[in-house]
């Protein structure tokens, strides 16, 4: 086990070494230009090229990056170009990261409580309308794109509805249902969280739920179902104690991958509602070229990446005993 | 000794896209208490199938026990209740199943999977039924049972976990053990070993066994009275000795590689059965075996013949058996 770790974890700064090596080169030699960004279109040209001199992007490009990652390894991760300018980058994610693991937290929550029992209850009944049921929604929640899901959704939990049938003489107001994050973010405990992580977790579920509707189908079909049946055991306990442990396996991997996803953020979704997480963070970098924001984000997923996987083969031995031993 | 299980007329169909596969079709036997009862066939005869519907372990749908009782101890375990059947499952009647590398739980320890069955049918607390679940270990030959009881099934190779199996079936002391083809998966040296384990726990519990095979070999030094099935008949049955002494049945010739053939010396010893069983969807109208057998005759292709005595507790299901007999005299002489 202490060699296994010891192997992994020196993968962890060569991998790193290329991707921000990469991410650098990307972002200097790629069109645009933090300084253009930052003095706009009508700016002197005296004043940009000052500038480029004053933040070292006149040196050559083994002399930014080495500086760049001289000062990464001392827990410098440069400041902020445009849209926070000057302030450091490190403070400016630490800042929003909150919000985004706690909007993400919630979206895999949601993706697991619901689609787990969905994918086994189908997976359970298979073929009945039940079955139908889910795997229609499956392919909606993998299927509609969240661009999509944000302005829907939202018209229908979070306005007003009047419904009006003079027919009937009835008048009925419905909603919100569910509030606008609007104005201030209040975090995980906010109902304001509620419509992002359902909106952002709509691919979890569809994915958590067909994983679980093929893994216990598949499982109930093992020889080793018809021995515990055999026994003469309940169908409950032959499901709770025989079946599920094994059909989890599979989605305890997609777990763990996906918390690696924790710290980053969505683009969409937190533009969208504004919430003030890294996604909107990285969006607004990427858009103004902000170098060392994207660098730094981009480092941080790679390593939550890494770090996750670690989790799910640390883990999955917990579940499978065949991989304990080995 | 008293008859144990009666199985009068079963039919199990399967019902699946292609068409209604009729997988048993009136087999009617029984098994005496303490007997050990062979089940003899090739793939896909319907030996496991009517085994399972006995147990009402086929899978529901697409399976179906169309017709037909199993009188076990008073009830019929075709028409009782789930819970009625859970309760005979495992405790009355237990079952061994032919491959033991995927019939055991890979997540969970001999122990657990032993014990529950002890600690749904027979009442034990946790610590007896881990008690009783080591001697049964040990009564099945698992060395250093004390130590391999919280073991997972990986760590035990196919003919330990065949024991294993084993000592879970007998774990409740049933009157009726079902084994399924359970030396099939096995080295030929492993099989030697599991056979003699049934063999000696049974002179010592006193159970009646059916073993299903296609391994005649096997099945020799085993069984009281062999049943010879085909394509969900039952077309032969008879005690050990006499079915091996005197076949009557062409397809049981046929198995044990001696049929008679007129326009050839008998220098060839093996001789295979030409063709292949019928198609269970659509099944001929006459005798299953009618395109196979050599001794068919008209009759054979329009009626299909039942279960008649051909000799002194010897059953037969053949228009011709006579025939078969008579020319099987010939030969010999």
């Amino acid at each position: 086990m202490g060699a296994f770790l010891v192997r992994r974890l020196i993968w962890l700064p060569i991998l790193l070494f290329f991707i921000s090596l990469i991410t650098f080169a990307l972002g200097l030699y790629g069109p645009g230009d933090p300084v253009q960004v930052m003095m706009g279109l009508h700016a002197n040209p005296e004043t940009i090229e000052r500038l480029r001199h004053e933040y070292g992007f006149d040196q050559p490009f083994y002399v930014q990056y080495l500086r760049y990652i001289g000062n990464a390894l001392q827990g410098n991760f440069g400041y902020s170009l445009v849209k926070y300018r000057d302030q450091p980058v490190g403070k400016l994610i630490a800042d929003a990261l909150p919000a985004t693991i706690q909007l993400n937290l919630l979206a895999i929550g949601l993706g697991v409580l619901i689609g787990v029992p969905l994918g086994l209850l189908a997976g359970l009944n298979r073929d009945s309308w039940l079955d139908l049921l889910v795997r229609a929604f499956v392919i909606a929640g993998i299927s509609f794109p969240i661009i999509f899901l944000n302005p829907v959704l939202t018209f229908i939990f979070s306005r007003r509805h009047d419904l009006i049938l003079p027919a009937a003489n009835l008048a009925v107001s419905v909603g919100p249902i569910l509030p606008m994050v609007q104005g201030r973010w209040e975090g995980l405990l906010s109902a304001k969280i509620i419509l992002p992580a359902l909106i952002e977790s709509t691919g979890v579920i569809a994915i958590m739920t067909r994983q679980m509707r093929a893994g216990i189908i598949e499982v109930m079909n093992e020889d080793f179902i018809r021995t515990a049946r055999a026994k003469g055991l309940r169908e409950r306990l032959v499901i709770f104690r025989h079946a599920l442990r094994n059909a989890l396996i599979p989605i305890a991997t997609i777990l763990g991958l996906m918390l690696g996803g924790l710290v980053a953020g969505s683009f969409l979704v937190e533009n969208w509602f504004g919430v003030p997480g890294v996604g909107a963070l990285t969006f607004d970098a990427l858009s103004s070229r902000d170098y060392y924001v994207v660098m730094a984000m981009v480092l941080l997923i790679a390593v939550a990446y890494v770090v996750s996987n670690l989790i799910v083969d640390l883990t999955y031995g917990y579940l499978d005993p065949r991989i304990r031993k080995q | 000794m008293g008859t144990l299980l009666e199985v009068k007329d079963l039919r199990t169909e399967f019902h699946t896209q292609d068409g209604i596969v009729h997988a048993v079709n009136g087999v009617s036997f029984h098994v005496d208490e303490g007997e050990t009862l062979g089940l003899v066939g090739e793939s896909g005869c319907g030996k496991s199938v009517s085994m399972l519907s006995v147990m009402r372990l086929i899978p529901m749908p697409p399976g179906k026990i169309a017709s037909g009782s199993v009188l076990f101890q008073g009830r019929d375990l075709v028409k009782v209740d789930d819970e009625e059947i859970r309760s005979v499952r495992g405790n009355k009647i237990a079952m061994v199943f032919q491959d033991p590398m995927t019939s055991l739980n890979p997540v969970l320890t001999i122990n657990t999977q032993i014990s529950e069955a002890l600690e749904l049918h027979l009442g034990m607390t946790k610590e007896q039924a881990r008690k009783r679940a080591v001697e049964l270990l040990k009564m099945v030959g698992i060395p250093e049972a004390e130590g391999r009881i919280d073991d997972y099934p990986h760590q035990f190779s196919g003919g330990m976990r065949q024991r294993v199996m084993i000592a879970m079936a007998l774990s409740c002391s049933p009157q009726l053990l079902i084994a399924d083809e359970p030396t099939t998966a096995l080295d030929v040296t492993i099989q030697a070993q599991i056979t003699d384990i049934v063999k000696r726990l049974k002179r010592e519990l006193g159970m009646a066994i059916i073993w299903i095979t296609h391994d005649l070999g096997v099945i020799a030094g085993l069984a009281d009275r062999i049943n010879v099935m085909y394509a969900g008949f039952v077309i032969e049955s008879a005690s050990n000795k006499e079915l091996f002494a005197n076949p009557l049945h062409p397809y049981t010739l046929g198995l044990l590689g001696s049929i008679p053939r007129l326009d050839e010396a008998h220098k060839a010893k093996l001789t295979p059965i030409e063709g292949l069983p019928p198609d269970l969807i659509e099944m001929p109208k006459g005798c299953p075996f009618h395109d196979r057998c050599a001794y068919r005759t008209d009759k054979c292709a329009n009626e299909n013949p039942a279960l008649e005595l051909g000799a002194v507790r010897h059953q037969v299901a053949c228009w011709n058996w006579q025939d078969v007999q008579k020319l099987r005299a010939t030969i010999k002489r």
